[in-house]
């Protein structure tokens, strides 16, 4: 499918089955070029599933899905590094020839010095920076992110947000972030979208007005609490039973 | 994999005193059985009385090697060349033949379902039984030996490379689908060497079983150069105690030999990156 070049993704009427429960139902999001989108929802809502049917992991029971013909970067829960390449080479495993990018994207990780050790020689943080490291050193248009700040620690996590914050500043690829963290969601999307669980359905957006570049200062504003709670109001009500 | 290790010691220690006291306790066990070795040695041979080194029933260590002339000592020696080939050419195949055989039936259900039962039924029949049928049909030729050590020696190399290739994250498979990788690259790159340290807790199982089949298949071969099983029958049967003693030392050296070896590539190859 045709993909205009300001939209990075996009899904129309998009709806899943597994086996005989509706997983996703009547899905339509637009990701735009160069825009950070996040979907919050109760867990088991079909996040990941979801997730997983716009980068083609998945084909949906029914719908249409369009992405970047160069293909997606995906950033899972866990790192998922090869425990047998040293932090380099798994920095490398997508790249396509172009040294200087990946040292570039090390360095800016604080990678770089600890490029000759062994995944299990990092941290928790470290191994997710080299996952990031991983997909965006592929240069993708559309980088798609599995809750992948959800197991760290919060100093880490907050650390983290702001280094993706830069990341998307200088190297502008586009992103679908799913999280169960309204927090993060507002902290890192232009846009925030709410899903319902079982089936899920998207039923509410929110846009982000905060400009760019973010700092932890915004996390304490009454303009940023008063989001997250108009968000969370909106997800409670369609959380289901969970 | 549950592996026990022994418990860590720094690395850099030089002092002697820790790993002294690490060797301590297996060598205390080896002076028991040396004791207990003389203490069997003198009760039933009367003091070691026999002096032509013929009529004792068991030697006490000091007295192995007395019966051991030159003739004898060649043919220990050829017969260890046949056994130690055995086991390694063996070794080898069973490697060989349980990585694919782990492989294949990794890539495919039907293959897997079709092949397991079989593969159990192998690993439960003692395959020393099926010795006499393998000389009938190929002969008493060193083919014949290598069947049976293979036959003894492929099964936790194949369940293990099955287990390995299985316990692949579903993550890491999506990193490569999304990469475009190839089944072959997959393999390569994804699947082996992320099987490799179950490979190796197969191939440790292995080797042991590897030098079992090629000293104890060899009792059957009655045609050819004996090897160490065969050997140790002839001084059985002649009563020579001290060369039967050697002869089965040998054989233990060989295990062993195949133990290190194989816990040394495995330092070398998955120790590094490897945290069970």
């Amino acid at each position: 499918m045709a993909v205009d070049t300001r939209i990075a993704a996009q899904l129309r009427d998009v709806h899943h089955r597994f086996g005989e429960a509706g997983v996703l139902q009547d899905v339509a999001l637009t990701v735009r070029s160069g825009e950070i989108v996040a979907i919050v929802g109760p867990s088991g809502c079909g996040k990941t599933t979801l997730l997983r049917i716009v980068a083609g992991l998945l084909r949906p029971s029914g719908g249409e899905v369009a992405r970047p013909d160069s293909g997606v970067g995906f950033v899972f829960q866990e790192p998922a590094l090869l425990a047998w390449r040293r932090v380099d080479s798994n920095a490398r495993l997508l790249a396509r020839g172009e040294d200087a990018i990946v040292n570039h994207l090390l360095t800016v990780s604080g990678l770089l010095e600890h490029r000759h050790k062994w995944p299990h020689e990092l941290s928790g943080g470290m191994k997710m920076r080299l996952s990031l490291v991983r997909s965006l050193a592929a240069r993708p248009d559309l980088l798609l992110l599995d809750e992948p700040f959800g197991a760290l620690d919060q100093i880490t996590r907050h650390r983290l947000h702001d280094e993706f914050g830069a990341l998307h500043e200088s190297e502008g690829f586009s992103a679908l972030l799913v999280t169960h963290s309204i927090d993060e969601a507002v902290y890192l999307a232009d846009r925030v979208l709410v899903m319902s669980s079982a089936p899920g359905r998207i039923v509410g957006e929110f846009a982000v007005p905060f400009p760019r570049p973010r700092s932890d200062d915004l996390r304490y504003s009454s303009e940023f609490a008063a989001l997250v709670g108009n968000i969370a109001r909106s997800l409670y009500r369609y959380a289901g039973d969970a | 994999m549950n592996e026990i290790r022994p418990p860590a010691t720094p690395r850099n220690s030089t002092h002697r005193s820790p790993r002294l006291a690490r060797l301590a306790p297996p060598l205390a066990v080896l002076g028991l059985v040396i004791a207990g070795w003389y203490g069997l040695a003198y009760s039933l041979d009367n003091n070691f009385a026999s002096a032509d080194g013929s009529a004792l029933i068991i030697p006490p260590p000091h007295q192995l090697f007395v019966g051991l002339n030159a003739a004898t000592v060649s043919r220990i020696a050829s017969a260890t060349w046949v056994s130690l080939g055995t086991a390694a050419v063996g070794l080898l195949l069973a490697i060989l033949v349980g990585v694919l055989l782990g492989v294949a039936m990794s890539f495919s259900r039907s293959l897997e379902s079709a092949f397991w039962p079989w593969l159990i039924a192998v690993q439960v029949t003692p395959v020393i039984v099926l010795t006499p049928i393998i000389v009938r049909v190929v002969g008493a030729s060193f083919t014949a030996r290598l069947i049976v050590t293979v036959l003894i020696a492929f099964f936790p190399i194949a369940s293990n490379t099955l287990f390995g290739m299985r316990s692949v994250g579903r993550a890491l498979h999506d990193v490569f689908t999304l990469a475009g990788a190839s089944r072959w690259h997959r393999l390569i790159h994804l699947q082996l060497p992320a099987a490799s340290p179950a490979i190796f807790a197969g191939l440790r199982v292995s080797a042991g079983l590897a030098v079992i089949g090629a000293v104890v298949g060899d009792f059957f071969f009655t045609r050819g150069t004996p090897g160490l099983g065969r050997l140790i029958t002839f001084f059985f049967q002649d009563t020579r105690s001290g060369p039967m003693f050697v002869t089965a030392l040998i054989a233990a050296l060989i295990g062993l030999c195949f133990f290190v070896a194989v816990a040394a590539l495995r330092r070398l190859l998955v120790s590094p990156w490897h945290r069970p």
